[in-house]
């Protein structure tokens, strides 16, 4: 009788996982772009009440958080094919099934409903930047465009950081639901693998392993970005001047300008 | 002349300013006074467009704006005009002190960045912040914070200073480097209107005061005129209830 558990089969499939990891990332990456571009989009639409628009972006954040996600990714792999038939129809040009595009559907799938997670992370990251900033801005005869660009977006995604690399971690969680739009990533292929072997158990221990390193890697960067983009703790004093005084020098490294 | 005429403002049925009419001399100093929620800061939000108002034009510098039928464009013209210094200073948190200053410049003027940063470095000397222009504004006190706000006010050369108690959320050691600074604007002969508790100030720095109280004028004159000699039995009443919290220096 074979083994009940094989260890070395982890380490022997981790590689051919590996090998689909450009795919996971693939949809993950183009998935996070379309979520972030569309929720901020969503999240400017209720916070500035942009009639109509609003109870357009309010039913469709609902729908799209009230259906799984699995669901959602079937109705693209069926949905937009049909929908692409239909154009294609109507100008007079003929359809071709095309099969290759499996990950496109993926990722507007997911894209779409991370978007409405997003629209609501960016919501009250917008909220949060204090009113008067915005007023100030306002008062020196800034446009809100400019005043979005400039003062807004900047503060406000120092707030959302955090959620954002939650939703990232989650896309490339969700990315192993795309089998369902005929994707073969990473999950798919252990499945594969698995179906040949029979050693599901070692297969899913291996993508267990990958997922998690995944996530490690990118709880780092959002912490190395955070670091980043946090106002440094103390105020910045010239060179050569006593680090305890307050008071900087007159001679600060930038801005040397004659006056 | 700066000319503000026809101002009614309300929130829901809580009448604010009431067909409230007045002019500012150019190159003086107007002061508004009047007990808490007479709508002193309403009228200030409302010139700069922060509130709309159901009725009321500012003309200045000739050009006559409607403030409650407001377009985009004419509210950028207005603001473009006028400056704001606001009672919580309202800095940009992620910009240095210079870079607040510069931002309206780059952004609104469309200066290029070393011709901002000279003015910015001019303005910021002259509020005696030149020294800590690297810092963000949570490493500035209260008062260097709100000294740096006038400087980005200054720095658009606005037609029109408007104050909105620029010194009443400051420790009161604090008080005393912002008021020189709005003092030494003054003298440079910019038109500002000022709303502030600080009486001995207003008493100092204004050629004008405005008492306003229930959305009305109820009396405006020389400071002479409305703090030695009230005619309005309110303003009487008000300068009284001041004066009592206000210690007298020394009694001869």
């Amino acid at each position: 009788m074979a083994r009940i558990f094989a260890p070395e089969e982890i380490l022997k499939d981790i590689p051919l996982m590996l090998a689909y990891l450009p795919v996971t990332l693939e949809i993950a990456l183009f998935a996070m772009v379309l979520a972030v571009v569309l929720g901020l989009l969503l999240a400017l639409i209720r916070i500035r009440k942009v009639p109509v628009l609003r109870q357009i972006a309010a039913v469709y954040i609902s729908a799209l958080r009230g259906t799984p996600i699995i669901v959602q990714l079937y109705i693209a792999y069926f949905g937009i094919p049909m929908i692409v038939k239909y154009f294609t129809i109507q100008s007079g040009g003929t359809y071709v099934a095309d099969t290759g595009s499996g990950i496109v559907y993926a990722i507007i799938a997911l894209g779409l409903n991370e978007s409405a997670y997003l629209a609501e992370t960016f919501r009250s990251a917008l909220l949060s930047v204090d009113q008067g900033q915005i007023e100030a801005a306002s008062s020196i005869g800034m446009t809100y465009p400019q005043a979005l660009r400039r003062i807004i977006l900047p503060e406000m995604i120092t707030v959302a950081l955090p959620n954002l690399g939650n939703s990232l971690i989650g896309l490339i969680k969700g990315t192993s639901l795309a089998f369902a739009c005929a994707v073969v990533e990473m999950t798919a292929e252990g499945k594969i693998i698995g179906g040949r072997s029979y050693r599901y158990f070692e297969v899913y221990i291996s993508l267990a392993i990958i997922y998690w390193a995944i996530t490690i890697l990118i709880e780092q960067i959002i912490r190395l970005i955070e670091k980043r983009l946090a106002i440094p703790e103390s105020p910045k004093i010239a060179a050569g001047a006593d680090a305890k005084t307050k008071q900087p020098s007159e001679s600060s490294p930038v801005g040397k300008v004659a006056l | 002349m700066i000319e503000v005429r026809h101002l009614s403002k309300r929130f829901q049925n809580n009448v604010v300013l009431d067909d409230v009419s007045f002019s500012l001399k150019e190159g003086e100093v107007t002061s508004l006074i009047g007990p808490s929620g007479t709508g002193k800061s309403t009228l200030l939000r409302c010139l700069d467009q922060l509130e709309i108002p159901e009725n009321g034009s500012i003309t200045l510098n000739g050009e006559k704006y409607e403030l409650g039928k407001h377009s985009r464009r004419s509210t950028l013209a207005l603001r473009r005009q006028t400056g704001m210094v606001f009672q919580r200073f309202n800095l940009f948190e992620r910009k240095t002190a210079l870079e607040n200053v510069m931002e309206g410049l780059v952004t609104v003027r469309r200066l290029s960045r070393a011709d901002a940063q000279e003015i910015a470095l001019k303005e910021l000397d002259k509020v005696g912040m030149l020294p800590w222009r690297d810092h963000y504004p949570r490493h500035l006190s209260g008062g260097q914070q709100q000294r740096v706000a006038i400087a980005r006010a200054l720095a658009m050369k606005p037609q029109l200073l408007l104050l909105d108690e620029p010194t009443s959320a400051l420790d009161p050691e604090l008080v005393g480097e912002v008021l020189d600074t709005i003092r030494n604007v003054a003298d440079e002969g910019l038109t500002m209107l000022l709303v502030s508790h600080e009486m001995s100030f207003v008493q100092k720095v204004s050629k004008q005061v405005i008492f306003l109280d229930g959305g009305h004028i109820v009396e405006s004159g020389t400071p002479g005129e409305v703090f030695g000699r009230p005619k309005n039995d309110r303003t009487r009443d008000f300068l009284n209830r001041i004066s009592r919290l206000e210690q007298p220096e020394y009694i001869i």
